[in-house]
Parts: C-alpha cells; structure tokens; sequence
C-alpha cells in the first residue's frame, strides 16, 4: 500500500512542478512584489520592502472601488442576460427543423470573432458621427437628438454590454444545448402523459436537469466578465472619466501607464483572491449532489 | 552623412502613439539598451528621462544654445544640466475663420462660437486646460512642488470648459476628439473656432479642405486675470545614456538641430524651428505659408507643462479628474481638489521634494 502511493505521487510530480512552475511561481513572485514599493518612474527610491501598505492604500483608492463596482454590474447584467437569451437560443435550437445544423454553425460566429475586431466594430456602429445605430434610434423616434454614447457616464454602458451579449450569448447557447440534449426524452414523454403542459415541463424537468450545464456557463461566463479588459479598452477606455473602468483595465493602467509595478501587483493579488473565491464557490455548488 | 563622413545613420521606426513610443524606451533604458544612440523625446518626459539616469547631460559637448526659444531648453534642463536640444517645437493655437469672424475672440471665457478643442481623456486635454487655467491666471503646480491646480482659477478654467459643452458651444462630441478629429470638423466647417497644434494648418491649406484660405491662427486668447497662455510640445533630442557612440550621437544632434535642417523641416512637414533667428528669415516664411512674427509671439507666451520626473503620472491623475467633470461625472471643484490630493501625495511620496530645494518647476 505504502509503495503504491509513494508510486503514484511520482507519477504526478512532474504535472505537480509543471503547475508550481506555471502558475504557482508567477503568482509568488507577483505577491512578493506587491509588498514593495517599486515605481519603475521613480528609480532613486529603489525597491524599499513595505509590508501591506498597497494593499492599505488599496482599501483608501477610491478608483479601486469603483472599479470594482463597475466590474461587478457588468458581470451581473451580462451574465444574467447571456444566461436568459442563451437558454431561450438554446430551447430554441434543440428542436428539430431543417437547416439545424447550419444554425447552430452560423451562431457561433460572433464567438468566433476576436473581441478586439468586434469592439471595433461596434464602436463603429455606435459612433455618434458615422455609425448606423444613432439615425436609426431617431428615426424608430426613441430619440430626438443625436445620442453620443461614450461621452455619457451612464450611455457609455449600452455598447460595451450590447457588444459582450452579442459576442458571449452563443458560447452560453452552446452548453446548454448541450446539456438539453442529455434529457433523456422519455421523460418529457412520460410527463405529458401525466398532463403536464410545457411551461410545466420547462420548471420541473428541463431546468433542474440542465442545472448542472448552466452552472458550468455560470462559472466560465462570471470569471471571464469579471476579468473583462480588452472589450472595455477598445469601446470606451474605461472613459468617459472612469464611468466604465473595469477592475482589470485600471491594473492595466497602474502597471504599464503609470509603471507603478508594486502597486500594480497587489491589485492583481486582489483580483485573484476574488475569482479564486468565486470559483470554489461554483465547484461547492457544482459538487453538491442534485436534490433529490 | 555627407555633413559628417564616417558616421552612419540608421534610423529605427517606433510608434507613433507618444503614450506606447514611451512604454517601449522605458523598457529598453530600464534594461539598459544602447541602441538607439539618439531618442527622439515628447517635451514633457525630458526630466523623467534625465532624472532616472537614462540620458547623457550635453554640457560636456557645450553646445551653442542662445538662438533657441527659452521656454524650449527649461523644458529640455534637469536640476540645472542640459540634456537634450530642441529639434522643433510645438505650440498650442487659435484657428479661426476669417471668412465668417472679423477678428479672433478677445477673451476665452465669453466664446459664443463653435469652438472645437480635444477633449478626450489622453495628454492633449491636459495641453488644453494647461491653456484655460493660463487663461484664468492658474498654474498646475508651484515652484517648490505644491499642487495649486484646484485653485479659484483651476476651477473657474474647467468650469468654462465644462460650460461650453453643455452650452453647445464645444459640441459634446470633444470628449472623445484628439487632435483629427478636430481638425476633420473644423476643416468641413462645423467650427468656426478650434485649438490646435501647428500641424493642422499645413494639412488644411490643401486642395481637398473647405476651410484653405479662410482660416486664420492667433494665440489663444486669455481672461480677466489672466495671460494669454499656449502649452508648449515639441520634440527635444537626447543621447541613450547606453550608447556606446556618445560623440557621434551629439554630432548627429547637432546636426539635425542646425538651422539649414529645420528649414527643410519647416518645408517638408510644417514643424515649427525651435531657434528664434529663423523666425527673421524669409525662406521660413515660405517654407510654412505664414505669418512667421506671429507664430513667433504665440511660442514666446508658450510654457512648458510642469518640468518634473512625475509628469507623465501627474497628468494622468488629472486627465482623470478633468474628464469626470467634463463627462457630468463629477462636478470641477470637487474633481480638482481630488486630483490635488493624489498628485500632491505622489509628489510628497517621490521624495523629490525633500532631496532638493526647487527640483520642480511648474509653468
């Protein structure tokens, strides 16, 4: 027994050290780092060791909060949208009609597309200036006057979460197409015998069995909208002012605007203290055995 | 070079965008590259360059230094030592439409006109408020390192720029217009007024403008208060303090900082010569199509933006705040004295204060 395990612990060393060197030693080395004050602006000071005043001057940045703020009501609403119009998609490619297959191919499109190519274009599409969508507004009479989306605190949201449901929504369609078509079909088959009519059957069979695919859309689509970044610097650049700066855009701008490398760092330890929370919350979830 | 036989250039291409061609030199000095031997600079990173130790003083070479604009070389000085010279210089002006105006507008604070500026939040809205607050009276920064950007006369500037947005005056657009699209909509006459640099008037005289003929330029005009003020841009010249052709790299410096080479300049792409004797030569005005005694009054009442190794994260404190006052986030006083603190605690942070009296020096 004893050798066994000894055996089967050198088998895995190697993936062990591969990991500890690709993801354990960064985050380290990062973590280190945010302990000192480096400025790569300032090299007289050198690299002074300064314990946790970062992360004290962290908890007093009003910009890291509203980042944060902002960061969690683009995930909220994205993530609820995608979730909702994906599962409407996903219902709605799980039947049988001709041309399925070239559908399902066909949305996945936006998904495909590298979001900086698809920023763009929905910057362009929502120029105030050239863009289609601002005469269009006007003549459907929502508005009178020419909007100009990024200049408005509040406006400058509508592109950035039109341009990430119109990207995202067909990934969350995906999976859970896939976990629709893991419904056995006898059971709906057996509850319409029982009487049971089709908003019936969507609360009580679909749902709870497609718990498990939602809550695997739910982790990947939160963590990735949680870290947006290259979406936001393309539309609005967090701007106007920072209306729409998102916790990863301003760690951007810490490191590699202002150069303040210690800083930047213990604001990337944040970041991944939050995800890293999220994502054992999800796998709690997901572990958990389906109510019987 | 023909000038100079023996010495070969070869010229590296890097970005055009001030804020990456940045990034990439501080990668390179921070790890000690030698190559390029010659950096061309932004005006405002001359003392953050110099202060880190990443380029050569030029004193040593004694270089002839009393024909360029004086404003120019405080910008290219560190604690007293030279380190880099002028190749041309830009300068923030007035254009204006001489069909449809009688003279340009005497005073900033009382434009009923479509005046387009930039206004997005990057260096230029920095450049332009720099102006505004002259305009009133205020200055970013004191001698001795104290922020004074939030004073009466801070918040009177942005609170005029602020105001002619939402009259209509700067249609809200400017938010995010740098320095073309400016010139896009002056040029197809929506402005009858626009803050530029010198490069726009060269690109507007063109056949394909609407404007060529009809436009004019005039130092931007000032308030009660205050003076008429320009922010002063350009591009010093400095040696890597890596290189290993030190020598060579002045020669260089020297000779593309002669006069016959910013003539030529001059002609080729409308910069302005940083050195106030051409300014008396004909051929100059040739080369530019304009008024050289002007161009020469509006660089003379040009400061340079404060001279300091923090510029560069002093101004992105306040690009932010600016930008929130202008976009309705924020309203301009409170934005300020937010700006105000975080600068001023930067600075106090850097230690500069304390290591020599009078290491900073605002405009």
């Amino acid at each position: 027994m004893k050798t066994d395990s000894r055996t089967a612990w050198l088998f895995v060393l190697p993936a062990l050290m591969s990991i500890a060197l690709v993801a354990l030693f960064p985050l380290g080395w990062t973590f280190w780092e945010s302990l000192h004050r480096h400025d790569l602006r300032m090299p007289w000071l050198g690299r002074p060791f300064i314990g946790a005043a970062n992360y004290a001057a962290i908890a007093l940045d009003g910009r890291f909060w509203s980042a944060m703020g902002h960061t969690a009501f683009f995930t909220v609403v994205t993530v609820a949208l995608e979730l909702f119009l994906g599962l409407v998609l996903a219902l709605a490619m799980n039947r049988t009609f001709r041309g399925r297959g070239a559908l399902r191919a066909a949305i996945l499109v936006p998904w495909a597309i590298p979001t900086v190519v698809a920023a763009l274009v929905w910057r362009f599409l929502f120029d105030s200036q050239s863009g289609p969508i601002t005469p269009l507004l006007i003549v459907a009479g929502v508005t009178a006057e020419a909007l100009v989306w990024f200049t408005h605190p509040a406006l400058a949201w509508v592109p950035v979460i039109v341009a990430d449901i119109w990207k995202t929504t067909p990934f969350v369609a995906l999976l859970l197409l896939a976990g629709l078509q893991n419904i056995p079909e006898e059971l709906h088959q057996a509850a319409e015998v029982d009487g049971a009519g089709p908003f019936s059957r969507l609360i009580h069979i679909t749902l709870p069995l497609l718990r498990p695919a939602i809550l695997v859309a739910l982790i990947f689509r939160t963590l990735d909208a949680f870290r947006v970044f290259d979406l936001i610097y393309v539309l609005t650049g967090g701007g106007p002012g920072t209306a729409t700066e998102p916790i990863a855009l301003y760690t951007f701008n810490t490191l590699f605007q202002n150069l303040r490398s210690g800083y930047a760092s213990a604001l990337s330890v944040v970041v991944f203290l939050v995800t890293f929370a999220m994502a054992v919350v999800y796998i709690r979830l997901l572990d958990r055995k389906e109510p019987a | 070079m023909r000038a100079n036989p023996g010495i070969t250039v070869r010229v590296q291409q890097t970005p055009d965008d001030a804020t990456h061609r940045h990034q990439l030199y501080v990668q390179w000095l921070n790890a000690r590259v030698g190559t390029p031997d010659v950096l061309q600079l932004d005006v405002i990173w001359t003392a953050e360059l110099a202060a880190a130790g990443w380029i050569l003083p030029l004193d040593r070479f004694a270089p002839a230094i009393d024909d360029f604009f004086p404003a120019t070389m405080d910008a290219s000085r560190w604690r007293g030592e030279l380190y880099a010279l002028p190749w041309f210089v830009d300068v923030g002006m007035l254009y204006w439409r001489t069909d449809i105006l009688p003279a340009p507008p005497s005073r900033i604070d009382t434009i009923d006109q479509t005046f387009v500026w930039q206004g997005a939040r990057y260096e230029g809205l920095v450049t332009v408020f720099l102006e505004f607050l002259g305009a009133f009276g205020g200055e970013i920064l004191t001698a001795d390192g104290t922020v004074t950007v939030n004073s009466p006369a801070g918040v009177r500037a942005l609170s005029v720029m602020r105001e002619q947005i939402r009259a209509g005056i700067a249609p809200r657009e400017v938010l995010t217009w740098h320095e073309e699209e400016c010139r896009f909509a002056f040029q197809n006459g929506r402005a009858v007024l626009m803050r530029n640099w010198p490069y726009a008037a060269a690109a507007m005289s063109g056949p394909d403008s609407a404007v060529a003929g009809k436009f004019s330029i005039a130092p931007m005009p000032a308030a009660p208060g205050g003076r008429p003020t320009a922010a002063l841009g350009g591009a010093p010249l400095a040696i890597n303090a890596w290189s290993r052709h030190p020598d060579q790299a002045f020669r260089l410096i020297a000779f593309l900082t002669a006069p016959e080479q910013m003539l030529e300049r001059a002609a080729v792409v409308g910069q302005y010569p940083s050195r106030m004797s051409l300014y008396d030569d004909p051929r100059l005005g040739q080369a530019l199509v304009a008024d050289t005694a002007t161009i020469r009054r509006i660089i003379e009442a040009a400061s340079p933006r404060p001279v300091t190794p923090l510029y560069a994260e002093l101004s992105e404190q306040l690009q932010v705040a600016l930008h929130r006052a202008l976009a309705g986030q924020s309203d301009p006083r409170r934005a300020l004295d937010d700006a105000a603190a975080r600068m001023q605690r930067l600075i106090d942070e850097s230690g500069l204060r304390q290591r020599h009296e009078g290491g900073m020096r605002g405009p």
